[in-house]
């Protein structure tokens, strides 16, 4: 891969000014790693593809600072790993896919380069998009710009009502509270006799959703629970002894924590010095996300834990899974979060969608009709099936279960594994929250 | 209930002991150059990333894991050497400037220190595992305690007593405190005052870094973990009186255990608390609890 990158990096050149200079910034080092890999199929695998023209860019926005860099970071890795593979295959209609990647920041700078992508890199779709703050934003620039975009695991959601109900090029992932339903769900399952509860997220719009719908799931399933106690640290807190503290005093039966970044190790650890769960149950929504952080040490068993759409020891995972794992932790000596399937899953299914409105031709579609090919479309992603339902809003599966030390890493992994789709545990399109809970059949 | 108190009570000291680390090196900054170093919750950052750092290779070479205090202490010692380079190198220049560039200046070692910390160490968190739990627990009136919590108290206790001790006992410590009272004198009477600053600078440094090297056993790294002390760490000085040790020793247990208060009774009150009483010392005596002393 070493010998290929210098030879493709000359061939790169020759596609425009964007790599005639010799100096890269860091943006650029990082698109690069992706279309190298482009002209490494260009010149090694699949030489008829460069007569056919130019290859095809992609914009990618990932947060690469702050406490979702890490999300970012492995969004980015799996639409490179995506990347790769795909132009080793053949590209899209013979066309090689270069990423152009830029910053997920701010919503305000976020939507310039988003602009920029579209306007003066010419991109033939977008992927990315975490923070919601952001992507809220990026709906409707993305509906002005007339260019798809798929976001990661980014909603146009305002809290958990949709805002954007009927996008034409925006397409958007799974409504954020998602997983605290699942876990509303699962835990009379695993968790019986539970009659207090006590809860812990991010003082941001995620943490106060996720709270609110796992009460009202939960109440659905357990009329007389009562939830005693709830905090809201706000983001980059690393010291919860305090918080520990009131969680003991509550004597709650359960502790319900949707921390997905490094404050869950945090918890985790701080929990596991006092003894917390050693008299209460915990429900960890997301913690899924810093998986390879929960050592065995401070990590009891026991714990109902959600990994959202991609567990990567799956014992049901396909071949793609098992692949995309071995290569992630050889590469990055880390196990592949969730964020990895979003990203490929966008990928693969722009790319289907392309394939599906060229109608079997190598000629290029419009963009309108690539928007029109995904609505519905139904893609093998590193997870197994997803698809984007008509009103744009992705479609899976959740994977959550309960903690084990039973197995040959340092860190817990779940056994049994519960498989949650979107059709059980988001609402409709269209739908209002609270009400479509509370009219569920129990 | 004494169970409860002792949890909220412990874990305020806890958080007080850290922030005393990060406050102490902000006061004695500023006490002696009269610079407001926002950088301080930077080098906090630095001490705990080089401290996973440090006991990661510690445990690889097989080194005995209750011994592993040893070589992260020295590692958030050591690191604190940077203060001698973020001193010589950038701030020695801008003394004679306005206050502003000073501030400038250190905001910018903050946004560098954070990049700096990503190339490094990258964005995931980084955690030492289990060694937090390595000295086990103890019991006190009915409430668990983790004894590193109880290890990392009485370590900010032992380097409050020690700063007290250089300054008050020292040579070195009656130069600091003379060139804070007044410089043109101390410079007069033949005080080399680059050389106190490069020293002053890199103790204020060193307090940080090993604050956050102490801490990271109980936490994991985050890349704004920083930026958050330093917002805590301005009540501790407005509280305490801004260039006073003792202030800070005082602000920082009166914001660590109001905050553990707050969390336990009105957690939406954490902060507000927190600011009601820094607003109350700013109006009603804005030199602080122990402003006006010298070092």
């Amino acid at each position: 891969m070493r010998h290929l990158s210098q030879a493709t990096r000359e061939l790169l050149r020759a596609h425009g000014p964007r790599y005639n200079s010799p100096r890269y910034d860091r943006r650029q080092i990082l698109g690069l790693a992706g279309a190298a890999a482009a002209a490494a199929a260009l010149r090694f695998d699949v030489a008829p593809a460069q007569a056919q023209g130019e290859p095809v860019k992609l914009g990618v926005v990932a947060i690469r600072a702050g406490i979702a860099a890490p999300v970012g970071a492995a969004g980015l890795r799996a639409t490179e790993w995506w990347a790769e593979r795909v132009n080793k295959a053949g590209g899209i209609l013979g066309r090689p896919v270069q990423l152009v990647v830029e910053e997920e920041s701010n919503p305000k700078d976020t939507v310039e380069r988003y602009r920029k992508l579209v306007l003066q890199d010419k991109v033939e779709a977008v992927l990315g998009g975490i923070s919601t703050g952001v992507t809220l934003a990026l709906g409707p620039v993305a509906e002005d710009l007339a260019t798809p975009w798929l976001s990661w695991d980014g909603t146009t959601q305002k809290g958990v009502e949709e805002t954007m109900p009927n996008p034409k090029w925006a397409f958007k992932s799974v409504d954020n509270e998602v997983e605290a339903i699942v876990a509303g769900i699962l835990t009379p399952k695993y968790f019986k006799g539970i009659k207090t509860v006590a809860g812990i997220g991010n003082d941001y719009s995620y943490g106060h959703d996720c709270w609110q719908s796992y009460q009202a799931v939960l109440k659905r399933y357990v009329p007389d629970v009562k939830f005693v106690l709830e905090l809201f640290p706000k983001l980059g807190v690393t010291d919860f002894t305090s918080h520990i503290a009131a969680i003991q005093q509550s004597k709650a039966d359960l502790l319900m924590c949707s921390f997905w970044s490094g404050d869950a190790t945090i918890i985790m650890k701080q929990a596991a010095a006092v003894g917390l769960f050693k008299t209460m149950k915990g429900v960890f929504t997301t913690a899924g996300g810093v998986h390879d952080s929960l050592k065995k040490e401070f990590t009891p068993e026991g714990l109902l834990l959600g990994y959202n759409t991609m567990y990567f020891d799956d014992p049901k995972g396909g071949p793609l899974l098992k692949q995309f794992v071995r290569e992630y932790k050889a590469k990055h000596n880390e196990y592949p979060p969730y964020e990895c399937d979003h990203a490929f899953f966008n990928a693969e299914s722009y790319k289907a969608a392309v394939e599906k409105a060229a109608r079997g031709g190598r000629q290029w579609p419009e963009k309108a009709a690539v928007v029109k090919a995904l609505e519905g479309l139904e893609v093998e992603s590193l997870s197994g099936r997803r698809s984007w339902r008509e009103d744009h809003v992705q479609m899976c599966n959740f994977y959550q279960g309960i903690t084990t030390h039973k197995n040959s890493y340092d860190f817990v992994t779940i056994s049994p594994v519960e498989v949650v789709s979107t059709k059980q545990a988001m609402k409709p399109a269209g739908a209002k929250l609270f009400d479509w809970i509370n009219g569920w059949k129990i | 209930m004494s169970q409860h108190v002792v949890n909220v009570l412990l874990s305020g000291v806890f958080h007080a002991s850290i922030l005393f680390l990060v406050a102490a090196g902000l006061q004695v900054i500023f006490g002696v150059q009269k610079i407001f170093n926002l950088a301080c919750g930077s080098f906090y950052a630095l001490g705990a990333y080089v401290g996973v750092s440090a006991v990661g290779w510690y445990t690889a070479a097989g080194g005995p894991p209750a011994l592993f205090i040893v070589p992260l202490a020295l590692a958030g010692l050591a690191v604190g050497a940077v203060g001698l380079v973020v001193e010589r190198g950038l701030l020695s220049f801008v003394y004679e400037r306005d206050e502003t560039f000073q501030l400038l200046l250190t905001f910018a070692v903050v946004l560098m220190m954070e990049d700096a910390i990503r190339l490094t160490w990258g964005a995931a968190p980084r955690s030492t595992a289990g060694l937090y739990l390595v000295y086990g627990q103890t019991h006190l009136l009915g409430a668990t305690v983790p004894v590193y919590n109880l290890i990392v108290i009485a370590a900010s206790l032992a380097i409050a007593v020690a700063i007290g001790w250089l300054l008050t006992r020292t040579t070195f410590g009656r130069i600091v405190r003379a060139t804070a009272d007044n410089r043109e004198m101390a410079a007069a009477l033949g005080v080399d005052l680059r050389r106190v600053y490069a020293k002053v600078f890199t103790l204020g440094t060193a307090l940080g870094t090993l604050g956050g090297a102490l801490v990271i056993p109980a936490t994991a790294t985050m890349s704004e973990m920083g930026i958050e002390l330093i917002v805590e760490a301005f009540a501790v000085v407005v509280i305490g009186g801004l260039g006073s040790m003792r202030g800070a020793f005082v602000g920082a247990l009166v914001v660590g255990i109001l905050r553990s208060i707050a969390i336990s009774t009105y957690p939406e009150l954490e902060m507000l608390l927190i600011y009601l009483i820094v607003i109350a010392v700013l109006v009603l005596r804005p030199r602080g609890l122990f402003g006006g002393a010298a070092v």
